[in-house]
């Protein structure tokens, strides 16, 4: 499978929609202007490369709408959601504003720059607001997909791009589905959400007992179909949600709002508890956050004992 | 004194819901009720219509004062204002755009009004289309970082269709002192203009002499906080104080209560 590349999916999926939808605009701060060469060259006037005044551009972008346009705004995702919250929470959500925002720089994809340029809380904040709309791409196809069917909605549609991707090759018709049922089994339901569906994959590889995990995979807040969830935990009686998100507000909560108790022996939750402090490679960063391989790999084998 | 009627009228809403800001509001009554008889072609028949020109309330605690304009101009009801601060109402001490007809803007958390009407005003210009774009902030708003962020856009992007005034009623001076607010905005490549936010003449001149202006424009309106009413003028208690019964008569009286 090739190498994805979320950002300069982005780019071309922006660029397709600009040469149909004059609406379209593209607000970045400092960022992905490599990318971004082509939809400048042919729309100068629809581009705008602000510069580093997240908050400012944020509101900006709803002026915008306002008037209607469609706008991306893009940038790195703790300076465009949390750096920019208030700006999204009363000049978005409080005027029932449209707007796209599009993240770069998930979790700890810039593990080597710190915890300033870590973003875990992005999602749970954006969830708050409601009927926004949370997209985890993981692939180009599942990307370009969310992007084009949700960009004109009136909503906030938060794109959240990694640079670590699952890469794991879906299906068209997998990829139509809010709760992708990957591998069957029978002793434990796993819910890999967005990317660390990769790693969910390695585990049942290392797994002898080919039956043992229920996979599903999850990639958006939308419609969830949380009858497939409860129909293999009715079977499994134990749930594990991988999630590398911050460990309140994100997926896991959103199932367990909507689990059959009754049905559950244990549920257990893999995300990020704290800042991942310190530097290093973005698998290290998984590791010291037990989001790794190994360590899923160790608490399945907990629940199951 | 210009516009005492308008003055009575957002002391009766504010002493009636016991909430909202009279002084700050008496502070810009006269500015907001210029623009909108001189400067913005806003009515009611327009109000929905992309041909509108656009007033943006940066600093939304001087709600009542766009309140009573928009009652002049018809864009409100009388019935609307009796609402105020109700729940079954459209108005509070802070405007809502989602609610209100007219209010462009849910403000109150002052330095989002500033940039959003940047970007009305950078939308107006990609669309090629002629309308004005006003917004009104204050002196205590240009403490907000984003109010400098948006200064700085406006200029880069060459916003000439954007004027900004400011209600320099001296908030900002007890607080964290702004010195040579001129000299800033013109640091920052705006044309910039004073004049007396109280006086028509001088608002007037102002404007003429921005008209033909081909950058972002200020005006820096000198204002006093509580203008009108003599124990209500300056900085301190009043800021969010509602008047009791015998204050309300010395309002009146100062403000030559009328049948209104």
């Amino acid at each position: 499978m090739k190498m994805q590349n979320l950002r300069k999916k982005f780019a071309k999926v922006a660029l397709d929609l600009a040469k149909k939808d004059p609406r379209v605009v593209i607000i970045v701060a400092d960022i992905s202007h490599g990318v971004f060469a082509e939809f400048r060259k042919k729309f100068p006037n629809r581009y705008f490369n602000i510069g580093i005044c997240e908050p400012a551009i944020v509101s900006m972008a709803a002026g915008l709408s306002k008037v209607g346009f469609i706008p991306f705004v893009h940038t790195i995702a703790p300076f465009l959601i949390e750096r920019s919250y208030e700006q999204i929470k009363l000049d978005f959500a409080y005027q029932k504003l449209n707007v796209n925002l599009v993240s770069t720089g998930s979790s700890f994809d810039y593990s080597q720059l710190g915890c300033s340029h870590h973003c875990y809380s992005d999602v749970s904040l954006i969830k708050k607001f409601r009927g926004s709309q949370i997209f985890l791409p993981s692939s180009e196809l599942e990307l370009e997909g969310f992007i084009k069917r949700n960009y004109s909605k009136k909503k906030i549609n938060y794109f959240r791009l990694t640079d670590n991707p699952h890469g794991i090759k879906l299906g068209k018709k997998q990829l139509s589905e809010s709760c992708m049922s990957l591998s069957k089994g029978d002793k434990i339901t796993v819910v890999a959400v967005a990317n660390s569906l990769k790693n969910i994959m390695e585990v049942k590889d290392l797994i002898k007992n080919k039956n043992t995990l229920d996979i599903f995979y999850i990639n958006s807040n939308k419609n969830i179909d949380f009858n497939k969830i409860n129909k293999s935990v009715r079977k499994t009686k134990k749930l594990l949600v991988v999630e590398e998100l911050f460990y309140k507000g994100g997926i896991y909560e959103d199932i367990l709002m909507n689990l059959e108790l009754k049905n559950v022996q244990k549920s257990e939750h893999i995300a990020i508890k704290d800042f991942v402090h310190g530097y290093g490679s973005y698998e290290e960063m998984k590791k010291k956050s037990n989001l790794n391989t190994d360590s899923i790999l160790k608490k399945i084998k907990k629940i199951l004992k | 004194m210009i516009n005492s009627d308008l003055r009575l009228k957002i002391v009766h809403l504010i002493t009636n819901a016991k909430e909202g800001h009279i002084p700050s509001s008496f502070s810009v009554v006269d500015i907001i009720n210029f623009v909108f008889e001189k400067q913005l072609n806003i009515n009611k028949r327009n109000i929905n219509s992309s041909k509108r020109d656009y007033f943006i309330l940066s600093k939304g605690h001087s709600a009542a004062a766009l309140y009573v304009v928009l009652n002049k101009f018809k864009i409100l009801k009388d019935k609307h204002l009796l609402g105020y601060g109700k729940s079954k109402g459209i108005l509070g001490g802070h405007p809502e755009t989602t609610k209100t007809p007219g209010v462009e803007a849910s403000t109150g958390s002052l330095g989002h009004g500033f940039p959003y009407a940047v970007g009305i005003a950078l939308g107006l210009k990609l669309s090629k289309k002629k309308n004005k774009v006003i917004t009104l902030i204050g002196d205590g708003e240009c403490h907000e970082g984003t109010i400098w962020e948006a200064a700085n856009i406006a200029v880069n992007q060459n916003l000439n269709n954007l004027t900004v005034i400011v209600d320099r009623n001296e908030s900002a001076i007890q607080l964290m002192k702004i010195e040579n607010l001129e000299k800033k905005w013109k640091a920052f490549g705006w044309d910039v203009i004073v004049a007396d936010g109280h006086s028509k003449k001088s608002l007037v001149k102002a404007f003429k002499k921005i008209k033909f202006s081909l950058k972002p424009k200020i005006i820096i309106a000198d204002t006093v906080k509580g203008k009108g009413v003599s124990f209500l003028e300056g900085h301190g208690a009043w800021h969010h104080k509602i008047p009791n019964k015998e204050e309300l008569k010395l309002i009146e009286k100062e403000l030559g209560k009328s049948n209104l």
